[in-house]
């Protein structure tokens, strides 16, 4: 009987998730074993025939300068998730304190988290602007006699793209940060200032430690996340100017739906998921030596 | 206890169901509509009118609906339907996959040879040599050799696709400068000297055609040296980034690239504005011009051939001739009908996308009634004389554009990087032939 009963629970579980599996399987497993499939072909998108070519991809890729332009700038624009980061802790611990308009502060910086893409794009584009922009009139009254010219320049347009992903990334992070650090119990801080700890230390000894797990969660989702956009470089600057802001991810998407050299932009995929899997495997096993459960 | 599972697990069932019911349907409803299609064409419903679906890239009320209502009410047995893409990445891909799913396209419009030679390869475009009471050599002109493959004409080539430098007339005449009829890219940067107005630039550049004149010297020198190597690095290839680099930094007559990528400077209506006297741009300027309500503008408009590279004009062959390539698909039910709206349309059918500056290419249409059509009311604020000799005296020799996308990205990617100052000339033409040679490897 309760064997029975258990199975019909197995049952009803596997129910609950058939419709979900389906589109999973359909949409994204398939898919991708075909695409590791389509590694070892030649097939393009509209051409009448395809054929077997072995390991000529990979050895195309590795042949290829701008994949290594776009690794180095993928390296690059990684980096925006720690910076990111880092600063919505401080404001998270700002926002945890009393403080006026607490909640409409973080509404505010909650904001680019839901507002559309291209719209943040194109004011960035704006923002940016190297003559009439706003930022370079601030650097100018700075006192800055040569601000750069950010997107129109080749050395600055990356810098430029991490900024614009770290103010993106800042209010999520922050959110969350907000939750782990309501989570602490108010004892441990109490505590630590009888001993006589002093704020700075409270929060470097106290606070970081206990919401490291936070820390190892924003920065596993963030690099994957990070890794896989492409939407907003392409809405700014479509790789340009040169090749300054093309990424890896974009770098797949020119591949496949411009040239529609599908072969080769599962070859680059496949590279990026290598990359990513090699990334979070690290942080895996880097987590021990800081995360504290 | 026992009912409650009852009522979820029929609940999930209820789900399952209901989704799979949407998905059947959704396949009835698209497979339905193509039996339905094949039973009409086998005759046994005569009365049902042939649906057709022409994919293209202007936006319907620039013309082609228009022109779609006007076949409608003459051919009430053939119904035509105007789809818009986008003519970008995205909306060609949108096309092809349509066509290579078998969804109901049955005319498509072609901008580049790039892309109608996928089209070909894929088996889509319909070879029209199959159909004999129409010479499109003797229709069209010789100008519509450069859209045959292999010999044969896989669409049909529509319009006059002229590329031009607009003039503002009045700050030439002001100026006591000729309209130039035949030019270099020297003189028109001396051009560009004289008029530069105070605050602004001598001339601007739409993005589209920038590339041109590298692509019209290429063209004629060829792109592949007798080797088998890339031709990038010829003399005219250098020679257009030294001229413009100069304009762009030394002269300041024309907006540094990197501010008018960054800034998508608007360059109709800088012109249009009268804040710049001098436009490289192409027929598509009409559609703008002729809007006084948006853009209003207080100066006559002439036009000028676009300038050559080299000293010589027989070494130069110019963007231009024939454009809108417009193919059947070669998988639709009605190609036969298809043809004969293409037929129509050639002739004069496409009449009202005149006014969005798409002059038919065809000698039986009517040049006069066309340019009439092409100016309307605002035909006082146009150069007349130089008007009609870019889009139809000059008689130099045309390309249409069919360099492979890539070849195209790698170019604009080198040039980006030397208009920015990061490389000289040298190496620019170095990278573009390292690059093309590593292309034209892989593409073999």
């Amino acid at each position: 009987m309760k064997r029975n009963w258990m199975k019909r629970q197995q049952l009803l579980g596997y129910l609950f998730i058939g419709p979900n599996m389906l589109g999973v399987v359909l949409f994204f497993i398939l898919p991708a074993i075909y695409s590791l499939y389509l590694v070892f072909t030649d097939y393009k998108f509209m051409a009448p025939k395809m054929s077997f070519i072995g390991l000529d991809n990979v050895k195309r890729l590795l042949r290829d300068e701008i994949f290594y332009v776009s690794l180095q700038n993928t390296v690059v624009f990684l980096l925006a998730v720690p910076i990111s980061i880092g600063l919505a802790f401080l404001v998270a611990l700002a926002l945890n304190r009393k403080l006026f308009f607490k909640k409409t502060l973080r509404a505010l910086y909650f904001m680019p988290y839901i507002t559309s893409g291209v719209a943040v794009a194109f004011v960035w584009m704006l923002l940016f602007h190297p003559k009439q922009g706003p930022i370079n009139a601030i650097l100018t009254s700075l006192g800055v006699s040569n601000p750069p010219g950010w997107l129109s320049t080749t050395e600055y347009s990356m810098l430029a793209i991490d900024i614009i992903w770290i103010w993106f990334m800042l209010g999520y992070n922050m959110i969350i940060y907000l939750a782990a650090l309501q989570e602490i119990s108010g004892e441990l801080l109490e505590a630590a200032k009888i001993d006589g700890a002093k704020p700075y230390q409270v929060t470097y000894k106290i606070v970081w430690p206990l919401v490291s797990p936070t820390t190892f969660l924003l920065m596993i989702t963030g690099l994957i996340m990070t890794i896989k956009t492409f939407g907003i470089i392409q809405a700014i600057t479509q790789g340009g100017p040169g090749n300054s802001t093309m990424i890896l991810s974009l770098f797949v998407y020119k591949n496949a739906f411009r040239y529609y050299e599908m072969g080769y932009a599962a070859t680059i995929s496949w590279a990026l998921f290598f990359i990513i899997m090699l990334i979070t495997l690290v942080q895996w096993w880097g987590q021990k030596r800081w995360v504290h459960y | 206890m026992k009912t409650s599972k009852w009522i979820t697990l029929s609940l999930v069932f209820i789900v399952l169901i209901s989704m799979l019911g949407a998905c059947s349907s959704g396949n009835n409803g698209s497979g339905g509509n193509k039996t339905e299609g094949g039973q009409t064409a086998g005759t046994d419903k005569p009365s049902a009118p042939v649906k057709l679906m022409m994919w293209g890239g202007v936006p319907p009320e620039s013309g082609p609906q228009a022109v779609v209502d006007a076949w409608n009410k003459e051919h009430p047995e053939i119904q035509v339907e105007y789809v818009r893409f986008v003519n970008d990445d995205d909306g060609n891909l949108k096309l092809d996959t349509a066509l290579l799913t078998g969804q109901n396209v049955d005319l498509f419009v072609n901008y580049t040879l790039t892309q109608t030679q996928k089209r070909i390869d894929a088996g889509v475009a319909l070879d029209l040599s199959a159909f004999t009471d129409y010479n499109i050599l003797e229709k069209m002109g010789s100008n519509a050799e450069g859209w045959q493959v292999n010999g044969k004409f896989y669409g049909v080539p529509t319009t006059r696709s002229a590329f031009f430098v607009a003039l503002n007339k009045d700050a030439l005449d002001a100026a006591g400068l000729p309209v130039p009829k035949d030019w270099t890219w020297e003189q028109a940067r001396e051009y560009a000297k004289t008029l530069k107005p105070a605050t602004g630039y001598g001339m601007v550049q739409h993005l589209e055609p920038f590339l041109d004149p590298i692509d019209a010297a290429l063209t004629k020198e060829g792109y592949v040296k007798a080797d088998g190597t890339s031709n990038l690095d010829s003399p005219s290839v250098k020679k257009w980034l030294e001229t413009l680099g100069g304009m762009m930094t030394l002269d300041q007559t024309t907006p540094p690239l990197g501010e008018q990528i960054t800034s998508k400077i608007p360059v109709e209506n800088v012109f249009l504005a009268g804040e710049s006297p001098m436009l490289n741009i192409g027929a598509w300027l009409l559609r703008s011009s002729n809007n006084f309500t948006d853009f209003p503008r207080d100066f006559k408009i002439a036009f000028a051939p676009v300038p050559r590279l080299v000293e010589n004009q027989a070494d130069y062959i110019p963007r231009g001739g024939l454009g809108d390539y417009i193919s059947i698909n070669a998988k639709s039910s009605y190609t036969k009908e298809a043809w004969e709206f293409l037929k129509w349309y050639a002739d004069g059918g496409m009449a009202p996308m005149a006014a969005g500056g798409r002059l038919p290419a065809s000698n039986a249409a009517d040049q006069d009634e066309m340019v009439a059509n092409l100016l309307g009311d605002k035909g006082d604020t146009y150069d007349k004389e130089s008007l009609m000799y870019v889009l139809f005296e000059d008689e130099t020799p045309t390309h249409v554009r069919e360099l492979p996308q890539e070849v195209t990205d790698l170019i604009t990617q080198e040039y980006e990087k030397f208009f920015l100052g990061n490389q000289n000339a040298d190496q620019t033409t170095a990278n573009m032939v390292k690059r093309h040679n590593e292309y034209l490897k892989q593409a073999k």
